[in-house]
This record gives C-alpha cells, structure tokens and sequence, in this order.
C-alpha cells in the first residue's frame, strides 16, 4: 500500500468544447506522485499544465463543457466519472489548491483569521473557537511574524508575500494530502520567490504531504521538486528524476529550454539562445510531433506520427522523441 | 565614454499623494542616471522600487515632483505643449504587456500606420513604405500587415509594440520588462530584437527588469534600486561578479539555479523580510533594516555614494570592504543566523 502513488493519472485526455470551438489541451499525459514527493510540471502557457490538474478536480470556467478520458486516480479512488458533489468533498480537503495571484485568491472584505478558520470548520468539522485556534497555528506554520494581528487583518493591507504566505496557511487548513501549486511564485519578486519555495518545499516535508508544483519557469524546478514533466502542446515530452532531467536533458524542447536560461558565463553582448519559431495554437491534436517545426533534429518522420514516451539509456527518464529514441521500443 | 549623454536624469523625484493625509509615497528620490547614446542600460530592483515609476517619469507618464530630465541637452521637465511632444519624440516607452498596450481591432498595418501619422509623415506612400520597413526592423513578414492585432501572439505583438514606438526614430528606448509576458523560448527572439536595434539602429535602451541574468547578458552598464533610491551602479560584469551593496549582494544571491547539483548545495542566505512602506521609509540607509551589516550609524545619515572603480559606485559605509570582498552580506548573514 505504501509504494502505491498518492496520485495516479494515466493516458489523461481532455476536451475542452466551447460554443465556438472544440479544442484538446491535454492529450494523453500519464504521472504519478508519491506522498512525500514533489513532482513539477513544466510547460509554457497553453501546454495544458494548468488544465491537466484542475480539469480533474471540476475547476474549469462556467461556459466550457469538459470531457475527459483516461484515469486519475487519487488514493486509489477513480477521480473520473465522480459526480461534482464528490469531487466538492476532496477540494480543499484532500487536494490543498495554491494559485498564482494571491491577491484574487483571497476575499478582499473579510479578514485573513476568518478566511482561514473557514477551511478548517467547512472540511475538519472544527467549531468556530477551535478553528480560531488551528488558523493561529497555521499562520505561525507558514512563518508569518505577529501571527495573533495578522489573523485580524484584511488582504490589502499585506504584501504579496505575505498574501501568498495567507494563501499557503488556507491551502493547509483542511490537512491535505495532495498540494497543487499553480505558479505560486510567478506572481512575486525574486526575493520572496526564494522564500516562498523555500516554505513550500518545507511544510512539503513536514506534512508528509504530495506535491505538484505548476511552473512556466525551469529555475524555480530544482530546489524544490523530485520528478519533472515537461509539457509541450498537450503531451509529455520528457519526464523523469530532476537530478537526471535538468543535468542532462534528452528532449529537444527540454534541452532547447534549458539553454535558453542566460548563464552567468555568457559574455555580455551575446545574442541571446532559443528556440526559432513559436508554439502551435491549441486546436485540433497534431499528427506527428508537435515540436517538429520548431526542432533541430527533425527528419520527415517525425510528422508521421505521435512520437511515443520511450525508456532512454537511463531507466528512469522517458522521451517522446523519435530521433532520440532510435532503436527503442516504447515503454 | 567621451560622447554626451543623449539622456541625462538629474536628481529626480517623484511622489505621490499618499492616502495617509499630509504624507506622501517617495517612489523615487533624487535619482540621477545617464544613458549614452546606442547603449543597453539595466535597471533592476524589486516590486516598489520605484524602477517603473522612474521610467514613466523620464517619459512624462507621471510628473516629476523636482529634478531635470535632458534629452540631448533640452530640460523635459520645463517644456509643454508642442515643444514637450517635438522634444519627446526621440524618447519612447515599450511596455510590458502587448496584449494590453496595442488594439485588438486594428491590423498591424493600421497600428503602424497611426503611430507614422501621429509621427507626422504626412504622405501615404512615404507611410507605406516606413510601415514595409518597421515590419522588416523587427523581424515581421509582411503578411502580417493585414492580420489583426489579436491573432498575433505574444511575441509578435510585442514586436508590432515595438514597431509603433520605432515609428518615429527614436533615439532612446525605455522598455518596462518587455519580455517578462512572453514565454520562455520566445523571450530569446524579442531579446536579440533588442541587441540588433542597439547595433544597427543606435538606439540607446533603458532596460527595466526583474530578470538579473536577462539584463547581464543585454546590459553594458546596470543600476540598482532600492525603495526609490539609487544603491549601486556598475558596468554589469563587474557588479554582477563584485557586487558592493550589502542589497545589490542578496538580489543577487536570490536568483535560483537551474542545475540541482548547485542549486542543492547552494548556501543558504536569503533577503529578510520585504521592502519596507515608500510612504514612511527607514531614516538613514534604506536597506538597514533587512541588512545583516546594518550597524547605529547606518540610521543616522543616507549613505554617500563610494565610488569603487571607474563608474562603479556604490551608496553603503562598507562598500569599499564589500568591493574587496573583506566583508559580506551573505557570510555575515550566515554567522548570524548559526
């Protein structure tokens, strides 16, 4: 029982249909994370990070029918097919939620004490003093100075890292096992950035708790996950142990991304590296590989067909590149 | 550098009426820059540094409470009407969000278009043909032309963006973290847009960020910002291998790596704490308060600036002993916290 993940999510497909268009920003994405661990999800906007993670858990703007496919598993519990009601029950109870922007997270008319205790009322069945209590506990968990005035203050009058810092105490409240994490940094400064993750990877640790860290940014990946999955267009490009993945990236993308990072050894002046051209449009599923038009290593089978995830030379890394993958049968 | 600078800020200060009665936010106090011509000028510091506000001030955005901005010599901040929009045109702003800064119901053509009528280019076909060229400078196909704004994506519009301010030959540039919106494999495309305008067309850039690594490696000379004060400048591979300012050290110091083997291993120093209410800044330094070097002194007078080496200055009491690398904020933070 203990070696089965937290989270399992297998050949995960989701349609998006609107009353214009249909599209599919998630097309047969498979991971898993452990409890204890944290995996990062990376990807540009549009790769269908975002949607991958909430899709499952019923968090999809209103207007937008969701089909989904495939299996998410949370503790061994089929996610897919749960009615909405269920679904309610997990959210902010087992699965803890951090979004990017704090400020539009939090209600800006009720005080911070409140909007925490809330949490723990609604999913621990806490009375009101009791949750007073374990929102006091809370804030001091998540390293706010003068906890007992925080707790009677308002959203607007905290900085964005103490927002974030709020937003974190309010994603703990209901004992999570699993935490999503969308881009909690992305919205802050460098500095607090550093703290945050910090944070982050800390009650990560003493929680015991899951983690999927959501990110645009490869800097923020190494300091606080285990595992990475690189997302390009809807797919799985790459995934594996972040020791291996960032140190020796096999994937086009991932490489190409990783080298596009300004190193401290560039001379000033140099142009700068990236990738040539820009990402497709999210529309209907691209035939062969998305990346192809875009990649260095591309030979004409390579808008064939979909390039599998395939074990490379390290067991542990899988690669959705055909040129990579030479001579390889699929995992 | 013999040539005269083509910008020129001098003790500049913008403030704000705060909605505390009678107090005022100080978003930037007395700073001084200069910008020479067909240079890449850094500006970095964290959210409410004032970084931004210094620059919508240098282009008449908001209004400066005292100081002088010279362009080529001519005193902004006195002119007005038609002489202030003569004067202003060789002084443009690129801001940070292209889904924001352009209209969705222009095409790129027209975009262009009105930003050259505006400009004063009366005849269409001279128009016509300025447009062909602005496409051609920041890398569009001329299909693009009749596209319509929205259908672009993020790095296009941001080189339409750059297009329009392009318009009217300006010789500076000020960018508000122009890239900071795009994705990351986009970012190197519009970067190097910004390195061919330096070389081909002149253009002298004030590059404001939050991205240290970006603005090393486009930057020739950086300034830092600390609560709207200047608190270190320097050529940028000087300051970034010896920063001076106990500040200038952990912004630095705070950037992640990439690798996990260093990033794993990385010693442990981070800032304190937040930058402190531009409405009732510390008395002194600005930084002592999340300064593991702060000593008594240090809240008595505002620090003057040392100059460390040719054009690189740093405004602390312990900057020559941080130049040498005798004293660190970093280290120092580390014994205090053992």
């Amino acid at each position: 029982m203990h070696d089965q993940p937290l989270l399992d999510v297998s050949n995960l497909t989701v349609n998006l249909l609107t009353a214009k268009s249909a599209v599919r920003p998630v097309d047969g994405v498979s991971y898993s994370v452990r409890q204890g661990e944290c995996l990062a999800i990376v990807g540009e906007s549009g790769s269908g990070k975002t949607v991958m993670n909430f899709a499952p858990l019923g968090l999809m703007p209103t207007g937008v029918t969701t089909m989904l496919s495939g299996s998410v598993k949370l503790e061994g519990r089929e996610l897919i097919g749960l009615p909405e009601a269920e679904i309610q029950k997990l959210r902010g109870k087992s699965v803890g939620f951090i979004f990017q922007d704090p400020m539009s997270a939090l209600n800006p008319v009720r005080r911070i004490g409140r909007q925490i205790a809330e949490m723990a009322e609604l999913h621990l069945n806490m009375t009101s003093k009791a949750a007073e209590a374990r929102a006091l506990e809370l804030v001091k968990l998540v390293g706010i100075s003068d906890p007992a005035a925080r707790l009677r203050q308002y959203p607007h009058e905290l900085s964005g890292g103490l927002r974030q810092r709020i937003v974190i105490a309010i994603a703990l409240a209901g004992e999570p096992k699993l935490l999503i994490a969308d881009e909690p940094t992305t919205a802050l400064d460098v500095t607090v950035q550093a703290q945050i993750l910090r944070l982050l990877k800390d009650v990560q640790r003493r929680l015991n708790m899951a983690m999927v860290l959501i990110t645009h940014d490869m800097g923020v990946v190494a300091g606080a996950a285990d595992n990475i999955v690189v997302m390009y267009a809807a797919r799985a490009a790459e995934c594996g142990p972040v020791d291996k993945v960032l140190v020796s990236p096999r994937h086009p993308y991932t490489r190409g991304l990783i080298n596009a990072i300004p190193r401290r050894e560039d001379p000033i002046g140099l142009e700068f590296r990236g990738l040539p051209g820009i990402p497709p449009t999210l529309g209907a599923p691209i035939k062969g590989c998305a990346l192809a038009p875009r990649c260095e290593l591309a030979v004409p089978a390579c808008g064939n067909s979909r390039p599998p995830l395939v074990r490379s030379d390290d067991s542990a890394v899988l690669v959705a590149c055909p040129v990579v993958n030479q001579g390889k049968a699929a995992a | 550098m013999t040539q005269a600078p083509v910008l020129k800020v001098e003790n500049l200060q913008t403030r704000f009426k705060s909605v505390q009665r009678g107090k005022y936010v100080h978003a930037v106090d007395d700073v001084s820059i200069e910008l020479y011509p067909g240079e890449i000028v850094g500006l970095v510091g964290e959210s409410g540094c004032g970084k931004s506000t210094l620059g919508r001030t240098i282009v008449g955005l908001e209004k400066a409470t005292s100081g002088r901005v010279l362009l080529d010599g001519v005193d902004l901040t006195t002119l007005s009407g038609a002489a202030l929009r003569d004067s202003r045109r060789a002084l443009q702003y690129v801001f940070q969000d292209p889904y924001s800064s352009l209209n969705d119901r222009q095409t790129v053509g027209e975009a262009l278009d009105e930003a050259l009528v505006i400009a004063g280019t009366r005849s269409p076909e001279e128009r016509d043909r300025r447009t062909k060229e602005l496409l051609d400078q920041v890398g569009l196909a001329s299909v693009v032309r009749e596209r319509h704004t929205r259908e672009l994506s993020g790095g296009q519009r941001q080189r339409v963006a750059i297009a329009r301010s392009l318009a009217v030959n300006p010789r500076v540039l000020i960018c508000d973290e122009p890239v900071s919106a795009l994705d990351l494999s986009i970012r190197a495309q519009v970067m190097n847009l910004f390195l061919r305008l330096q070389k081909d067309l002149g253009v002298a850039c004030l590059f404001i960020a939050h991205d240290l690594a970006l603005v090393r490696q486009a930057a020739s000379r950086v300034y830092v910002m600390y609560l709207g004060k200047l608190v270190e400048h320097g050529p940028s591979q000087e300051l970034y291998d010896r920063p001076s300012h106990p500040y200038s050290q952990m912004l630095l110091a705070s950037a992640p790596e990439v690798d996990p083997r260093i990033e794993k291993n990385r010693r442990g120093p981070l800032m304190i704490g937040e930058v402190p209410s531009p409405t009732n800044p510390p008395s002194g330094c600005r930084f002592r308060t999340r300064c593991p070097l702060a000593v008594d002194d240090c809240a008595k007078a505002l620090p003057p600036a040392h100059v460390l080496s040719p054009g690189h200055t740093a405004a602390c009491t312990f900057a020559a002993d941080l130049h040498r690398g005798k004293r660190s904020a970093l280290l120092q933070q580390e014994v205090s916290a053992a």
